[in-house]
């Protein structure tokens, strides 16, 4: 790491790199290694035990405004300690983010912190760049949802892209119910008791922890036999021995006995096909489906798996697993023609995948500028242009500050003739 | 009565881009400006580093390097606790002589929280007591860097064809003579405007459009990209029947501490240095003044600058400059704007109020002369020094109302007594000119009695 790393080439200081991520953000500086930080995404007011999430789709403009502000002032004085004011921002975002979310975070990022620029960046995009290849299909598997998105030389697919809500959320959900339905727990005074008598509902955060440390995904073929032991009626299925009963001390006196059978099965709902045949896995292979025919052949070859979800131990094999299973029934190898998959290991974690690739990008200070949306152009429109919105105007006559503009643009932009 | 002296029974209203009521407390007074200001309506800015446990300063290049951490503390990994350094005398062989053992003093870390010791995770211990403890590396920081310096090569082409595209649109309106130059370097590099132009915002393209192109006198900077693998490694078999035991395990917490390796076994958390804190400092939008500047010093918790709204702004009946100060009282109108909150409404004292300076010494002089206002009885309850009591008289106007808020406004005058001193071409202008402020203040009265 070279031993001036504050000064960059044209003496700009470094950028802020920032992904906010439904359950956790991940933010620190260009050019760096890793971030700086990992923090939940939520924020505590005085006065109140429950935490505030931060990235909530279904607010009003209002009061995320005001939860935005606060978090990213904690961001800014709490963790990266610098003035917001003296460097750009790159933002990793999904491509399914509501426009309303982009633009109350711009505008946090504009009018109350006066950043000079900011860039959204695409997690999957970010994600190749990681890796110095051009095509990849990248699986984001987060907490809200798992998102496909095939990137082909650099551009993304964005037809192809495939969605389903099995994430973090949906594992701490199961795990929650059947924590509460088969699970005892001990007091110092009692034992075997159930657990709604005795703490009522079991906080995230717990949950949380007990699926991080106790719990794995099992291999295919112990998976399969357990799925089929759920769902089977007549009772002839045998589960596989489950693993050891685990302790788990809640605070005071109280333990949770976890029982083995719950610490691996309950992964099995990522992989379960439920009534439209869709799992984890079956979105690798219908993005391909969609995919050209021409580009199939290199991405699936390029397979990048990125997010918290998929740092579960025996998550990548079995997903691995899944799919070589999965392209050998006739609704996929009527189609797909190589059956050949692999899959990447990028130089981060794969929670912080993406987060790299941002930084990388934001390392590059002789683009980086023009590349962004700068706080004159938001000043000027209004608004921040998004994918999915065609009536952006062009900003090359913005950039120019100082010299005069093109005739063509100014024409653009005035009435007169 | 007392109750009125808690902080959010006043509430001032502050007319920033937002109108917030806050207590005189939590508000900034901007004597440039000659406004009130709240936390929300001003710039914040990082003014010094410091670490919170030895409180040293940093001075900001230093806090650069170090990536914001102090270099003499370390973090506890299992706790976040402070770690302090502790010595052993340990037998060690003296270098000249391998027989004879001599009793050498040797470093460990420890947490005096949760009882971790750097040995836990095998950490050597060290012959000296500071410097010693090294953070290990992230192991992919080289691939980083590689890719890194060849994505900057082509960010370097590409900020090269923008700049030679912008010369040559530029030069379309020069003479002739120039214009065989423009098209033969358009040509030579081929690619059109539509595929170049870089719009802002656009979801992203790569930098790929510009492959390393020959023709540069620099050496090209290629990068192997990263091979895929066929097979992963699997769960090892253990897994599914070794017991484990949980503190072994760590926590989403203590792993993501350590952002760049995040260790599941415990025994390989290792500590980091600590992470440094920083003093603020308050800087009003439209002026670029300094409202609040704390002291470079970690340790003190003084302000060089500081512009609090309760030194500057008359306090309800108290009077905290120095010079005599008018005050008068007027209601709100019916369809003010900024009156939302009153529940009651309020007939305040018709006439100007009075209040004497504020006189440091007052209080140890026993001996003061009595003040020669002449009050109202009727208005002024008591008069004592710089302080005064009226009376307002509240009219509740709803009866199941919870708390009575009444609303009014104050105006009074005000001296810049700091504003820097113009030369005067007039000459004998005054620079203390008083100035009117108008506040519009909300008392908070408390429920009404059955």
């Amino acid at each position: 790491m070279p031993l001036f790393d504050g000064l960059g080439s044209g003496g700009e200081k470094t950028a802020i790199v920032i992904d906010l991520g439904a359950a956790y953000t991940k933010c620190g500086f260009a050019g760096e290694t890793g971030p700086r930080f990992i923090i939940p995404s939520e924020i505590r007011k005085p006065g109140q035990q429950q935490a505030v999430k931060v990235v909530q789709y279904n607010i009003n403009t209002e009061e995320l405004y005001v939860i935005l502000k606060e978090f990213i002032h904690i961001l800014y004085f709490r963790h990266l300690l610098v003035n917001p004011r003296d460097r750009r921002v790159v933002i990793i975002e999904s491509i399914l983010c509501p426009s309303h979310f982009r633009e109350t975070l711009t505008k946090v990022f504009f009018m109350q912190f006066e950043v000079p620029s900011v860039l959204f960046a695409p997690s999957h995009l970010m994600a190749i760049m990681t890796l110095g290849i051009n095509s990849a299909l990248v699986m984001d598997c987060g907490h809200t949802e798992t998102l496909v998105l095939p990137v082909y030389e650099c551009t993304p697919i964005l037809p192809a892209w495939e969605a389903l809500p099995l994430g973090g959320k949906a594992i701490h959900k199961e795990l929650d119910g059947l924590l509460v339905e088969q699970c005892t727990v001990d007091t110092d005074t009692t034992t075997g008791q159930s657990v709604p008598a005795v703490i009522g509902t079991i906080p995230e955060e717990t949950v949380e922890d007990i699926k991080v440390r106790t719990c794995f995904v099992s291999d295919l073929q112990r998976g399969l036999k357990i799925q089929e032991a759920k769902f089977n009626l007549d009772g002839t299925a045998e589960r596989p021995a489950p693993p050891p009963d685990v302790d788990y001390p809640l605070d005071g006196e109280k333990i949770l006995h976890v029982k083995g059978s719950i610490r691996d099965s309950v992964m099995e709902i990522l992989f379960e096909q439920d009534n439209e045949e869709k799992s984890v896995a079956s979105l690798i292979l219908d993005a391909l489906v969609k995919c050209p025919i021409d580009t199939r052949k290199v991405l699936s070859e390029n397979l990048v798996v990125i997010g918290g979800t998929a740092m579960l131990p025996g998550f990548l094999h079995r997903l691995l697993a899944e799919i070589r299973l999965l392209v050998e029934k006739p609704k996929y190898s009527n189609v797909l023609a190589s059956k050949s998959f692999r899959i990447h290991a990028p130089p981060a974690k794969p929670n912080c995948t993406a987060w790299l690739g941002g930084a990388i990008f934001g390392a590059l200070q002789d683009i980086l500028g023009s590349r962004s949306v700068s706080r004159d152009y938001y000043n000027q429109t209004g608004r921040i242009p998004d994918w999915c919105c065609l009536s952006t105007p062009p900003p090359e006559s913005l950039y120019e500050a100082g010299k005069t503009p093109p005739p063509l643009m100014k024409r653009a932009f005035s009435t007169e003739k | 009565m007392a109750s009125l002296l808690q902080p959010d029974r006043v509430v001032y209203l502050v007319r920033g881009e937002k109108r917030i009521r806050a207590p005189l407390s939590q508000l900034y007074f901007c004597r440039y400006c000659s406004e009130l200001r709240s936390l929300e309506c001003v710039s914040h800015e990082v003014d010094s580093h410091y670490c919170p446990s030895c409180l040293e300063n940093m001075p900001s290049a230093e806090a650069k390097l170090k990536k914001n951490r102090c270099a003499n503390c370390f973090d506890c990994p299992c706790c976040m606790h402070t770690l302090s350094t502790r010595a052993t005398n340990i037998p060690a062989p003296l270098p000249d002589d391998p027989t004879k053992t001599a009793m050498k003093k040797a470093y460990y870390l420890a947490c005096g929280f949760c009882r971790w010791t750097s040995r836990d995770v095998g950490m050597a211990d060290k012959s000296v007591a500071s410097g010693g403890w090294q953070e290990p590396e992230n192991p992919h920081t080289q691939r980083i860097n590689k890719l890194v310096e060849y994505y900057q090569q082509l960010a370097h082409r590409e900020k090269q064809e923008r700049d030679r595209k912008k010369l040559a649109r530029r030069r379309q309106c020069m003479p002739l003579a120039f214009s065989q130059h423009t098209i033969h370097v358009v040509e030579k590099y081929g690619l059109g405007t539509r595929l170049q132009r870089q719009r802002s915002g656009a979801p992203i393209s790569s930098l790929a459009g510009l492959s390393l192109k020959e023709g540069e006198d620099q050496k090209e900077i290629t990068i192997e990209p990263a091979q895929a693998l066929e097979e992963v490694e699997p769960l090892p078999e253990d897994c599914y029947t070794r017991p484990i035991s949980l503190p072994e395990v760590t926590t989403l917490r203590q792993r993501l501490l350590q952002p760049d390796f995040q260790p599941a076994g415990a025994s390989q958390l290792h500590p980091r240095h600590k992470h440094l804190l920083m003093k603020r400092s308050l800087r009003c939008r439209k002026c670029e003044h300094n409202l609040s500047k704390p002291e470079f010093n970690p340790t003190s918790i003084k302000f060089k600058i500081q512009l609090v709204a309760e030194s500057q702004v008359l306090l309800t009946l108290t009077n905290p400059v120095e010079n005599i100060t008018h005050v008068s009282l007027a209601a709100c109108e019916e369809d003010d704007p900024d009156d939302i909150n009153s529940t009651a409404k309020v007939i305040v004292p018709s006439k100007e109020l009075v209040l004497a300076g504020k006189d440091a010494a007052a209080e140890y002089d026993e001996l003061a002369e009595p003040q020669d206002f002449q009050d109202d009885p009727d208005v002024v309850a008591f008069r004592k020094s710089n302080k005064i009591g009226f009376f307002i008289k509240v009219i509740p106007q709803k009866e199941e109302d919870a708390d009575v808020t009444v609303s009014f406004k104050i105006r009074h005058d005000f001296r810049n007594l700091a504003a820097p001193v113009r030369p005067s071409e007039e000459g004998a202008d005054n620079p203390t000119e008083a100035i009117w402020l108008t506040h519009h203040v909300e008392l908070r009265l408390g429920p009404l009695a059955p």
